[in-house]
């Protein structure tokens, strides 16, 4: 049997995009956007298993109206080929378990050994999809996996994750739900060929409807109240020497 | 059914309340105080004495005495507190921490209830009879306010957004409670290795000294030496990391840890927003750079211009004359 992996993608604003608060209230954002950072590992380390299960059937998966699309074409473009869009425009509002129970209707049908998600997207950094995924589906979940080792024969996976202060190597039967973090896979950047091909390709839709999820069941858990700017810290003092820098340290009870 | 709670999940280490701990009981305790709420903490497995320390804090342990969670498993601990609020009640509000348990527990919990969720909170505070939140996201270069509108609603809470909980005059009572363990979701621990700072976590360091670029290969001796004359850790931008000389656990950023360190002291690290993320709850924050326009010195509360391999030693010097 071949092993079956998901992959969770989003699309985001690129982490250099300019991103700030508008008079109005609400965001002024670059139009710079690019697939979230922990998802293209997540895509890497896909590929990666491929390499060694050659009939690895990779699903990549992105909910939302068409900027998700721009984020699956990324993943065709890395060399994935199987790729779907989950909803529309109406989720693009959706709170992480709005996205998180489209995804995890559609794996019901998929039936994944093995999904992959970053362990949290560039735009709100919630970390929420890849966990509530696992809860939704009551299946075992490891996040922010820096090592993952697919045994399909022997039906389980183990991996490696830094877990309070420890390296943790842990081993899972399938399936099982793995967030990304840095180190897992070092994504390459595809060639043009590849990303002109991917350009030109159709992408298959799924509607909330043939789910059976609603869109409005996706939000009302959580209300946007506003905006704010970074906090800041008062100006600097340069100090300069030493013994200046101790004296103010032990005044300010830090030493 | 709904009980007028606030709970916080305990985090323990060694048998000692962590001092994000702490701080999360202390969240608990201010929050349900303005509402006329108890404020609860949560223990799972542990023992009597580690429940009655909890008791010292906050006026009611929740006590899970199961064995069976003693191991963390995420599935477990997750079906424990599910369980908890089928036998008592949904609370108002669960807080736990931004560390690696609870970012596996607390959104798989959320998505096992339907209850809103958001995680790295650096404010909580009521609008009307709702939490709000404040969190930053994309990356830091903006925050946002959310009303968490589901009851219970589940927050992760940043260190250091909230002082520590300071002792009750008088202990509050342990109340042990059974509930249903689920049995393990399948995963299991090959291994368990202590990180290159002996096992201590980073996120709980009270002193960090900081390396960067600045200090890449032999002159990283100079900020293990300042650590040391601190009783401080160490700590790295990803720029070392990703270099293969500091391990990823000592990677102190938006692909690293959140720290809120006292004093936390960046040596030759250029104060990108990614680093900047990970250490702007610090109390007191350090900058030693040679180029007077590093963006980390906006991001400090004292600054020294100069040679990382010459302020460091005079640094550390001048520690230890102080003993
Ligand atoms: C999605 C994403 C996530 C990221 N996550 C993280 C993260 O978690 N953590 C992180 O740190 N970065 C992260 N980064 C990378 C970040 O953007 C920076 O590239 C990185 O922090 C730079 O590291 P640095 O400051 O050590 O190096 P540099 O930017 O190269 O800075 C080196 C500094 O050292 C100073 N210096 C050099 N020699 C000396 C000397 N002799 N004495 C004194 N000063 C000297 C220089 O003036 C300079 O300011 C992330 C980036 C992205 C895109």
């Amino acid at each position: 049997m071949s092993l079956k992996i998901a992959v969770l993608i989003k699309q985001v604003p690129d982490h250099e995009a300019i991103v700030q608060i508008g008079a109005d209230g609400t965001l002024d954002i670059e139009d710079r956007y690019v697939c979230s950072f922990f998802d293209e590992i997540a895509i890497e380390a896909a590929l990666d298993i491929r390499k060694a299960h050659a009939d690895a059937e990779i699903l990549a998966l992105s909910v939302g109206g068409k900027r998700s699309v721009e984020s699956l074409r990324r993943a065709m473009a890395m060399g994935l080929d199987q790729v779907e869009q989950l909803g529309d425009d109406s989720m693009d509002g959706a709170d992480g378990l709005g996205v998180a129970s489209l995804i995890a209707a559609r794996l019901k049908t998929f039936n994944p050994d093995l999904v992959l998600a970053g362990k949290q997207a560039g735009d709100d950094d919630m970390g929420a999809v890849g966990p509530m995924v696992s809860g939704l589906m009551g299946i075992p979940l490891v996040n922010a996996a820096t090592a993952i080792d697919v045994d399909a024969d022997g039906g389980k996976v183990r991996m490696t994750h830094s877990m309070n202060g420890e390296t943790w190597t842990v081993e899972s039967g399938f399936p099982v739900v793995v967030t990304a973090q840095k180190g897992l896979a070092e994504p390459h950047v595809p060639v043009v060929m590849r990303v002109m091909k991917a350009m030109r390709a159709k992408i298959i839709n799924t509607s909330t409807e043939d789910l059976g999820v609603s869109a409005a069941d996706s939000t009302g858990r959580l209300k946007r109240l506003g905006y704010y700017s970074p906090p800041t810290r008062p100006q600097v003092q340069m100090v300069g020497d030493v013994n200046e820098l101790v004296a103010v340290l032990a005044q300010r009870g830090v030493i | 059914m709904a009980c007028n709670e606030i709970w916080a999940v305990a985090r323990i280490r060694d048998g000692q309340i962590t001092g994000a701990g702490l701080q999360l009981i202390e969240a608990a305790r201010e929050l349900a105080r303005e509402k006329g709420l108890d404020a609860r903490a949560v223990l799972l497995g542990c023992d009597r004495a580690t429940a009655d320390e909890l008791a010292g804090v906050v006026n009611g342990v929740l006590w899970l005495n199961d064995e069976r969670l003693n191991e963390y498993d995420a599935a477990v601990h997750a079906g424990a507190l599910f369980g908890l609020m089928e036998a008592r009640g949904k609370p108002v509000a669960i807080f736990a921490g931004t560390n690696d348990t609870d970012s596996e527990v607390v959104p798989r919990l959320a998505a096992m209830c339907g209850a809103a969720f958001a995680s790295s909170c650096v404010k909580i505070r009521w609008e009307g009879d709702d939490l709000a939140i404040r969190r930053p996201v994309f990356g830091g270069k903006v925050y946002e306010e959310l009303a968490l509108l589901s009851r219970p609603a589940m927050v992760t809470v940043r260190p250091g957004a909230f002082d520590g909980a300071q002792k009750l005059a008088a202990p509050g009572s342990v109340e042990e409670i059974s509930v249903e363990i689920p049995a393990s979701s399948g995963v299991t621990v090959v291994e368990r290795a202590s990180s290159a700072q002996g096992g201590q976590d980073l996120s709980d360091a009270r002193r960090v000294v900081a390396g960067g670029r600045g200090v890449s290969g032999e002159s990283y001796q100079k900020v293990e030496a300042l650590a040391d004359a601190l009783d401080g850790s160490i700590a790295a931008s990803r720029a070392l990391v990703d270099a293969g000389e500091r391990p990823h656990e000592q990677q102190v950023g938006k692909s690293g840890k959140t720290i809120s360190p006292d004093l936390y002291i960046a040596c030759g690290i250029s104060g990108a927003i990614h680093h900047v993320l990970g250490m702007n709850t610090s109390k007191v924050v350090v900058a030693v750079n040679s180029d007077p326009d590093a963006p980390i010195f906006a991001a400090a509360d004292l600054g020294m211009v100069g040679d990382v391999m010459e302020i460091l030693p005079a640094l550390a010097e001048a520690l230890r004359a102080r003993k």
